[in-house]
């Protein structure tokens, strides 16, 4: 399920940089998650995306959610319920607060990053279940040094709906900074063509890249693609990822709270 | 080479029955149709031989049984999500704890 997440998050920092106009909060993207094969296609999971206003005392904030459930039939073999969060700035989409809650097939791991942009740091905590341990627990805390410009990955995702890459020409190139599992990834993007596809939510002309991870194994190859839709929204509706056998496939079921 | 397509055939048939109980029922159908091939060939090969058809018969069987559950079940399969109270709760003890921590932040940054 992280090769999904990472597999979203991989698309691009693209060519200039616009407002927010792509999303609001209280938006609300569902996904179906399958695995196909020669046609025949199993889907597995759920994944939601959504964003909410979320306030302090002194400041508002962006909340932006992704939740992956798998469905009840594999609920008994393998069950999957991640919790994927992010808190930004609702201007500038800069992180300062990330949270992974996963519980994959009786894995659990919970991984937090608070971020300093002052200092280019994060404070990193991994939480781990063991016995070992009186709470239950087994923590580390680390520091780590980013890049400015880096963000986690529920960000990434969302930051690059808000490009403006009607602006990029078919070919170009790209790459971009995620941190994930406390390290700093690099990923290529190119915009490969403008292609009109079927959806659930009807025939839409989306912008296809290409996804490619630079020192990293989780997605190999050139068939890593996302499609999102070529308005001002920038809904991702489709994504295709590579498998050692046949293809991961991420595919709309409903959008609402759009902003245009 | 007709003891191969037994083989074969009984290996498929096996294997699709095992696919088509678990929720991967839809990739029940290759092993299905595999083990229905290789039946048919043991059985052209031992008519010619004159030699026993029980176990042809019984990969029939179970590429039958595969394929009818395999059907059975992508006919009738509904994707719903199961219960996810847990991670309900979850998700709002998160934005409990995310408010508390984010007081003392500076946003200016």
């Amino acid at each position: 399920m992280k090769h999904l997440f990472l597999f979203l998050a991989l698309s691009f920092s693209l060519f200039s940089k616009a407002q927010n106009n792509a999303f609001q909060a209280g938006e609300s993207l569902t996904f179906t998650a399958g695995y196909n094969m020669s046609g025949l296609m199993t889907d597995f999971a759920q994944v939601t995306m959504q964003t909410s206003e979320v306030k302090t005392s002194s400041s508002t904030l962006l909340r932006l959610k992704c939740k992956a459930t798998t469905y009840s039939k594999w609920d008994n073999f393998f069950k999957i319920r991640d919790l994927y969060e992010s808190y930004v700035n609702p201007n500038t989409l800069k992180p300062y607060l990330y949270k992974r809650d996963i519980d994959e097939g009786g894995h659990y791991k919970f991984v937090k990053y608070n971020f300093n942009h002052r200092t280019n740091t994060v404070k990193s905590l991994i939480r781990k279940k063991s016995k070992n341990f009186e709470s239950g627990f087994w923590d580390r805390n680390a520091n780590v040094k980013i890049n400015s410009g880096t963000k986690d990955i529920v960000t990434t995702i969302y930051h690059v709906r808000s490009l403006d890459i009607k602006k990029a020409k078919v070919g170009a190139i790209d790459t971009f900074t995620v941190l994930f599992d406390g390290k700093e990834t690099k990923c290529k993007f190119t915009y490969v063509a403008k292609e009109t596809i079927n959806t659930a939510i009807g025939s839409k002309e989306c912008y296809k890249l290409r996804i490619n991870l630079i020192n990293n194994d989780a997605l190999k190859g050139n068939d890593n693609l996302i499609w999102l839709t070529a308005d001002e929204n920038k809904v991702p509706v489709y994504a295709k990822f590579k498998l050692a056998v046949g293809n991961g496939e991420l595919k709309i079921k409903s959008a609402t709270g759009l902003k245009n | 080479m007709r003891q191969l397509f037994i083989i074969l055939g009984l290996i498929s048939a096996i294997f699709a029955v095992i696919l088509a109980v678990l929720p991967l029922s839809n990739f029940a159908f290759f092993p299905a149709i595999a083990g229905l091939l290789f039946g048919i060939l043991a059985f052209l090969k031992g008519r010619k031989e004159n030699k026993p058809k029980h176990t042809i018969q019984l990969i029939f069987l179970l590429t039958i049984i595969a394929l009818a559950l395999a059907t059975y079940k992508s006919i009738t399969a509904t994707t719903e999500v199961g219960n996810t109270e847990q991670l309900e709760q979850r998700d709002q003890e998160s934005e409990e704890n995310a408010i508390e921590e984010l007081e003392d932040i500076d946003f200016t940054e």
